[in-house]
């Protein structure tokens, strides 16, 4: 019995299979988490995709919370931006774009009266002054008072309402009584009635660690000094300083200001670490497809009342780049988006010693590839997790529960139920079958059909390979296994001199043309090419086409099955995401082995796409839909007008494997197979099928039990349901039977069940 | 003397025999083993033959909750 080597536990190899920079790189393709276009484009990195969303859920109070993290002083500021926010709206690009200003206005009057800040605010130590008036000085005295400094300002006029006047005089009434409120509430300190003279800044200087002015009054007392203007900052007498031409600009080089001062006053050298000051173009991608609001909301007076404001900011659509979690229901079901997935999952294979927490993510996607497709940037998710999971596999560190199985089942198609032969009649063949093991699995009959028709119709002999590509161990992540997979099938192919293959499926099309190379030829081609067999026919409803995972970006595939549909007289029906945007059945990947609960989930996800029977060219995906109950049928199925009907557990694909073999060599070879027969009855209840079915444990393993139980006698009696229980390690698990002994021969199967963990008898 | 700090204890109350030796089971000393970790259980055993029983809620609570723990290490 051939056997999977568990991992070890105390090994600490270190082979990466995925280097740090090739994460790096394609994380950083994922464009989640770059800012909105307006936002990108406001020189004060206002969060208006927020605000707006805030607003247009009518909490004002919040809205007005968030547009006080960009500016001091809301009312001033919405009075007067320039707004290059709105030119950057992506609604501008089919209508009218958001009245961003506007809202903001509006959020300004009705967020709620100015509130103090904290009593409890610790304060920092190093102290500033600001001279002057105008926006700047305003702007600049609110920016530090928001950054804690204790901040005093010497202005000429003789109250706040005339220190506010001076730079916003141009507010309407209701406004200016707002704001001057506001400006009162901070934790600023006024000297009125300054006269700022040269004089005057000397005296003023020493008592603070930082002094600003207002550009007129530098321009006054230093005409000929320089400035640098990215600083607000003139080296040579020290001084803090900044103009504005209007609202936005004033605002922004406050902003500046006050980051230099903050640099000061911590004795640094104020042009390092300031990160991203100005406004740049975002990267991020919008869906513009559901964008249907595309004219402002009219204003009634001159100004938006509360309700117009909230209408307006309904309409915007909260840009945000989902492309690929609006597909995949793997990253819809980790709810989380593919940069930060794909790091986890990479940070995932690096861990030494500790828990390896993703992975079940890891293991979860399905490597289709359908991500890579749908995403504006490409980002290839498939990638980052096979990498891992050969990275898991090379360190050792790959648990192999989740993939058994599954291994075990592609060890059982390249043993016992391999199967090479020429066709009969011939020594050496021009062609090779390969149908692929999930559909000798699954539709034993129209595999031998296509066997058939290929044999009568095509000249200089076909013969037959039984087996499986690699796909499996590829999808696992054990290369090595890959490896000795690719030199078996090299070995049989070189046994029958090389035929040209022909593949039944597109994922063993693919996976052989990476692995044994050469050109090799779906089925679907030989048929395009030779036509339908007699008798050949299609469903007479409409059905939806499922593109397989397989055929993902090979145009020329997906386009010759849609002509043998077209001959089959097959009417498809509309199904949205086919063709390379088509999602996985649920089966790649080995999805449904290490996490069934996602390819569950992915499954029902590929059949939303329509009520239709649906129609596949992967048995796979064949078995996935119709085993949730769709209607489902493979195009062979159609062609040669066989029905692979209910879908087989997992013995039961197991003997179709088997019963095929012996069927063809019986009949086409004329090899007798010898007969495995048990000497004893045994039968299963339904219910002992259902769990053998979902705990992955085969009728070989149950008869295995069995017969050791009768060549042993051990077993455990439980009293309280008359069952006797008997167990037998097998490979890597202990499998336990649950039975009934009817008679001296026959046995009724229970219940069953199986665990990894190896439990012996203790001394002492 | 050393304390004998046990994992799991499972006590058959006498529910269970051992087909074999046509005795009942008693709680007897026992060991889970996986990946290279070891732990003392109490369980189920024959006390002539020394069969280990694992009965079916263990082998899918605990067991396999210990056995994904150690798998993702
Ligand atoms: S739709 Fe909303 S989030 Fe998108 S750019 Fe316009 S205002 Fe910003
Ligand atoms: S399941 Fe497919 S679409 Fe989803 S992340 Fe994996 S490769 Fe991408
Ligand atoms: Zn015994």
């Amino acid at each position: 019995m051939p056997k999977v080597r568990e991992r070890g536990s105390t090994h600490v190899y270190k082979v990466n299979k995925i280097s740090k920079e090739e994460v790096d790189s394609m994380v950083a393709r994922c464009i989640y988490e770059e800012p909105p276009f307006c936002n990108a484009a406001c020189p004060l990195k206002l969060d208006t995709r927020a605000m707006l969303k805030a607003a247009a859920a009518g909490d004002f109070k919040k809205a007005l919370q968030l547009y006080e993290k960009a500016t001091p002083f809301p009312l001033v500021l919405s009075a007067g931006c320039e707004a290059p926010c709105e030119a950057k709206c992506r609604l501008c690009e089919r209508g009218e774009g958001l009245a961003i200003r506007a809202v903001e206005q509006a959020v300004a009057r009705f967020g709620g009266p100015p509130r103090a800040g904290s009593v409890f605010r610790t304060k920092k130590k190093k102290t500033v002054a600001v001279i002057g008036s105008g926006l700047f000085a305003l702007f600049l005295a609110g920016e530090l008072e928001k950054k804690a400094y204790p901040t005093t300002v010497f202005c000429e006029q003789a109250d706040a309402e005339g220190f506010l006047r001076a730079a916003a005089g141009f507010l309407d009434e209701a406004a200016f009584a707002l704001e001057l409120e506001r400006l009162k509430k901070k934790d600023l300190q006024f000297v009125f009635g300054c006269k700022a003279t040269a004089a005057f800044l000397e005296e003023t200087r020493p008592a603070f660690d930082v002094v600003c002015v207002s550009e007129d009054v530098f321009t006054e007392l230093f005409p000929e000094a320089a400035v640098a203007p990215e600083l607000m900052f003139c080296e040579g007498e020290t001084l803090v300083t900044g103009s504005g031409s209007g609202v936005m600009s004033a605002a922004h080089n406050a902003k500046k200001a006050a980051l230099t001062v903050d640099r000061l006053a911590q004795n640094l050298d104020p042009a390092n670490m300031r990160g991203q000051e100005d406004p740049f173009q975002s990267r991020l991608y919008t869906d513009l497809s559901e964008a249907t609001d595309l004219t402002r909301v009219p204003a009634a007076g001159e100004l938006y009342t509360r309700e117009e404001a909230v209408r307006e900011a309904g309409r915007c659509i909260q840009c945000h780049c989902e492309e690929c979690m609006k597909s995949c229901a793997y990253l819809q079901h980790y709810k989380k988006y593919p940069g930060l997935l794909g790091r986890e999952i990479y940070n995932n294979t690096q861990i030494i010693m500790g828990d390896h927490q993703l992975n079940k993510p890891m293991n979860a996607c399905t490597l289709c590839g359908q991500c890579t497709v749908v995403c504006p940037n490409g980002f290839d998710m498939a990638h980052i997790c096979a990498s891992s999971r050969r990275n898991m596999v090379s360190t050792d560190k790959m648990p192999l529960a989740p993939h058994e199985f599954a291994l075990m089942d592609m060890m059982f198609s390249n043993g016992e139920a391999f199967l090479a032969r020429p066709q009969p009649g011939f020594t050496q063949c021009r062609y090779l079958f390969f149908p692929g093991c999930q559909a000798v699995a699954i539709a034993p009959e129209t595999v031998k059909a296509a066997y058939q028709d290929l044999c009568s119709r095509l000249e200089g002999g076909v013969a037959l390979m039984l087996g499986c590509c690699g796909a499996i161990c590829d999808w696992a992540g054990r290369y090595e296994m890959q490896e000795s997979t690719r030199e078996f099938l090299l070995n049989e192919l070189a046994k029958l001199g090389n035929p040209a293959i022909i593949a039944g499926c597109p994922t063993c099309r693919k996976e052989l043309t990476e692995s044994v190379g050469g050109e090799i030829t779906g089925i679907w081609d030989i048929l395009d090419k030779i036509g339908l067999p007699e008798g050949a026919r299609g469903l007479d409803r409409p059905v939806a086409l499922h593109d397989a995972c397989g055929a993902r970006g090979d145009a020329h595939t997906q386009e010759v099955i849609r002509r043998l549909a077209e001959k089959l007289g097959i009417t498809l029906a509309e199904t949205e995401d086919s063709g390379d945007r088509s999602p996985c059945c649920g089966y790649g990947g080995l999805t449904a082995y290490a996490n069934p609960e996602v390819a569950d989930e992915i499954t029902q996800k590929a059949l939303e796409r329509s009520d239709a029977p649906f129609l596949s060219y992967c048995m796979a995906c064949r078995d996935r839909f119709a085993r949730q109950g769709r209607e489902s049928r493979h195009l062979l199925e159609l062609i040669y007008g066989t029905d692979a009907g209910a879908p087989p557990d997992i013995s039961e694909k197991r003997y179709n494997r088997l019963t095929l073999k012996k069927e063809l060599l019986w009949e086409l070879w004329h090899e007798e197979t010898a007969e495995m027969k048990l000497d004893y009855e045994l039968h299963y209840t339904d219910e002992a099928r259902q769990l053998m079915d979902s705990r992955m444990i085969l009728t070989d393993d149950v008869i295995a039990v069995m017969n050791a139980y009768r060549e042993n006698g051990e077993a455990i009696l439980e009293s309280e349901t008359g069952l006797a229980v008997a167990c037998l390690r097998i490979g890597n698990a202990t499998f336990w039977v649950k039975f009934t002994e009817d008679g001296p021969d026959s046995y009724t199967v229970h219940r069953a069940y199986s665990h990894r963990m190896n439990v012996v008898r203790r001394e002492g | 003397m050393a304390i004998d700090r046990t994992y799991y204890s499972i006590d058959p109350e006498g529910k269970l025999q051992c087909m074999k030796c046509r005795v009942p089971l008693v709680k007897g000393k026992a060991k889970f083993l996986y990946l290279g970790n070891g732990f003392p259980v109490e369980l189920p055993v024959c006390p002539v033959c020394g069969f280990v029983y694992v009965p079916e809620e263990l082998a899918l609570g605990k067991v396999l909750s210990v056995e994904k723990a150690l798998e993702d290490k």
